[in-house]
C-alpha cells in the first residue's frame, strides 16, 4: 500500500541526516538536500508581551565521493521584547533587541561498519559568543540491528553584557555521549542515549537582579526513544522520554508523543503533545521578599554576600504542556513543504511529583514554522 | 543520584540489547527505512525547539554533543 504512494517526507529523511547525533542511517546519502525554514515565536504572560523571535534558517547536506557527506546550517534569530528582571515582575522588565547568528558544519565518513563525524558550531550575539567542536563515532553490529554510538564535544562561550556587570566572562563545557539503537522488529526501533556535560565559568544571568549562581554545572540526561509503525493505519507513533538532572539541584521529566498520519496525495498530518515538569534549583527563592529591603531581595539578603540566589522563573518548579500540529506535503519527487503550529503554557501548579513554585504568572508561547526542502 | 542514572541507563541498554528477539532481516526493513521511523527528526525543527525550550526551561540537551550555545542560559 505504502509503496504506491509518493515518498512522503523523503526530503525530511535527507534533512534529518543533517543533525549530528544519533540516527539509524549508517549508509552514505545518495542525494543532497537543501532546507529553508522560517520560525516565528512569541511569548507572553498576563499583562506583559515578552520575547518575540523571527528566525530564518537554511541547511544543506551533500554526499561526497560516495563515502563522505558534508552538512551545514546557518540561522539568524532576530530577538526583541521584554523579560522580567526577577520572578514574573512586570515593572522594570528589561528590554532587549538582539540579532543572533549561528552556523555549524559536520563532515561524516562512512565506513563498512559505522561512521565517524567531526563537527564545528558557532554563534554570536552582540553580548555573547559560543564556539563548539564535536567528534562522534558509530559502530554497527554484524546483523545490522544494533548501533552503538560514542561522542565527545567541547564548547567555549564568552559573555560581555551591555550593562557591564561583568567583562569578558566565559564558560567552558565538555560533553560526552553514549548511546545504543536497536531494531526490535520490522516495525519497532528504539534508542537509549546518555549524555554528561561538565562546565565551569559564568552561569549567572547578568540581566536578572540578585542572580548569583555556582561557577560550575554538571548535567546528566537519559533519553529513551521508541518509534512504532502501524502498517494497517499507515501511521507511525514516535515516543520519547528524557530524564534530566544537574548539580543546581534541578531534575526534570520530558515526555513527547507524536502521531505521524499519512493521508492521500502526499499529505501528512502530525499531532504532537509534550509534557514537561521540573524541580526548582536549590538556590531559587520564591517571591517572598526581605521585610526591610523589599523586592527583589530574598529574606535575610546580605549585600556583597556570596550566597547563591536566583529569582529566574526558568529555575523555579513548574510543569508545562505543549500541543501542536504539523502538516506536510510532498510535491513531486524532489520538493516538500511543511507547516507547524504549537502552543505552550507553563504553570507552577502543573508540576508533577511535587509542589510547584508559588506566586509566578503563567508563561505562554506560540510558535509557527514553515519550511521547504529540495532534493537533488 | 548518579547511581540512579547509571541503573536506569543499564536497564535501558539491557532492554535495547534484547538478545531474545529474532534478528530482523535486511528484506524486512522496508518500514524502518521510512523517514518517520528515523529516530532523529527534522534537523532545523529540532534546533528551533532546543533553542526555544532552553530559553524558558532549565533542562536541555540529551541527543547530541557539541551544539552551539546561546546567551539565553
Amino acid at each position: 500500500m505504502e509503496n504506491n504512494k509518493p515518498p512522503v517526507g523523503q526530503a525530511l529523511l535527507a534533512a534529518a541526516m543533517l543533525l549530528p547525533g544519533l540516527a539509524h542511517a549508517e549508509s552514505p546519502p545518495e542525494r543532497g538536500a537543501i532546507s529553508v525554514k522560517y520560525l516565528y515565536y512569541k511569548e507572553d504572560q498576563p499583562g506583559l508581551d515578552r520575547v518575540r523571535v523571527h528566525s530564518p534558517s537554511v541547511s544543506i547536506m551533500t554526499p561526497v565521493a560516495g563515502e563522505w557527506s558534508i552538512a551545514g546550517s546557518a540561522t539568524v534569530d532576530d530577538v526583541s521584547g521584554a523579560s522580567p528582571r526577577y520572578h514574573t515582575a512586570i515593572s522594570g522588565a528589561s528590554q532587549m533587541d538582539d540579532l543572533r547568528k549561528a552556523g555549524d558544519v559536520t563532515i561524516t565518513r562512512y565506513l563498512p561498519r559505522g561512521t565517524v563525524s567531526v563537527g564545528a558550531a558557532f554563534s554570536t550575539e552582540h553580548d555573547y559568543r559560543s564556539r563548539a567542536l564535536s567528534l562522534q563515532g558509530t559502530l554497527v553490529s554484524e546483523d545490522k540491528n544494533t548501533t552503538w554510538a560514542l561522542g565527545i564535544g567541547g564548547s567555549d562561550d564568552t559573555i560581555n553584557p551591555v550593562n557591564n556587570l561583568v567583562v569578558n566572562e566565559g564558560r567552558q563545557t565538555l560533553s560526552i555521549l553514549a548511546g545504543v539503537t536497536r531494531v526490535f522488529t520490522p516495525v519497532d526501533i528504539g534508542q537509549a542515549t546518555y549524555t554528561h556535560s561538565s562546565g565551569h565559568g559564568y552561569y549567572s544571568d547578568p540581566y536578572k537582579l540578585v542572580d548569583n549562581r555556582p561557577r560550575s554545572r554538571d548535567q546528566d540526561t537519559v533519553l529513551l526513544q521508541w518509534n512504532h509503525r502501524f502498517i494497517e493505519r499507515d501511521a507511525t507513533s514516535r515516543l520519547s522520554y528524557r530524564y534530566y538532572h544537574d548539580s543546581f539541584g534541578i531534575s526534570a521529566h520530558t515526555l513527547l508523543a507524536e502521531w505521524v498520519q499519512s493521508l492521500s496525495h502526499g499529505w501528512t498530518i502530525t499531532p504532537t503533545l509534550r509534557l514537561y515538569s521540573q524541580r526548582a534549583a536549590d538556590f531559587y527563592f520564591d517571591p517572598v521578599y526581605d521585610a526591610k529591603f523589599g523586592a527583589p531581595f530574598p529574606p535575610g539578603y546580605v549585600f556583597g554576600g556570596t550566597a547563591f540566589t536566583s529569582a529566574d522563573q526558568r529555575l523555579s518548579a513548574f510543569g508545562a504542556i505543549t500541543a501542536g500540529v504539523k502538516v506536510a506535503k510532498q510535491i513531486g519527487k524532489d520538493w516538500s513543504v511543511d507547516l507547524k503550529v504549537e502552543r505552550y503554557e507553563q504553570r507552577g501548579s502543573w508540576r508533577v511529583f511535587g509542589d510547584g513554585s508559588p506566586g509566578l504568572a503563567p508563561l505562554r508561547a506560540t510558535s509557527l514554522q514553515i519550511g521547504f526542502t529540495r532534493l537533488w | 543520584m548518579k547511581a540512579r542514572i547509571v541503573i536506569t541507563l543499564c536497564g535501558a541498554v539491557a532492554a535495547l540489547s534484547g538478545c531474545a528477539l529474532p534478528p530482523v532481516q535486511p528484506w524486512e526493513r522496508g518500514e524502518l527505512a521510512r523517514p518517520d521511523m528515523l529516530i532523529q527528526g527534522d534537523a532545523l525543527e529540532t534546533r528551533f525547539n532546543e533553542h526555544i525550550y532552553a530559553s524558558k526551561e532549565a533542562a536541555s540537551g540529551g541527543s547530541a554533543v557539541g551544539g552551539g550555545g546561546c546567551g539565553c542560559n
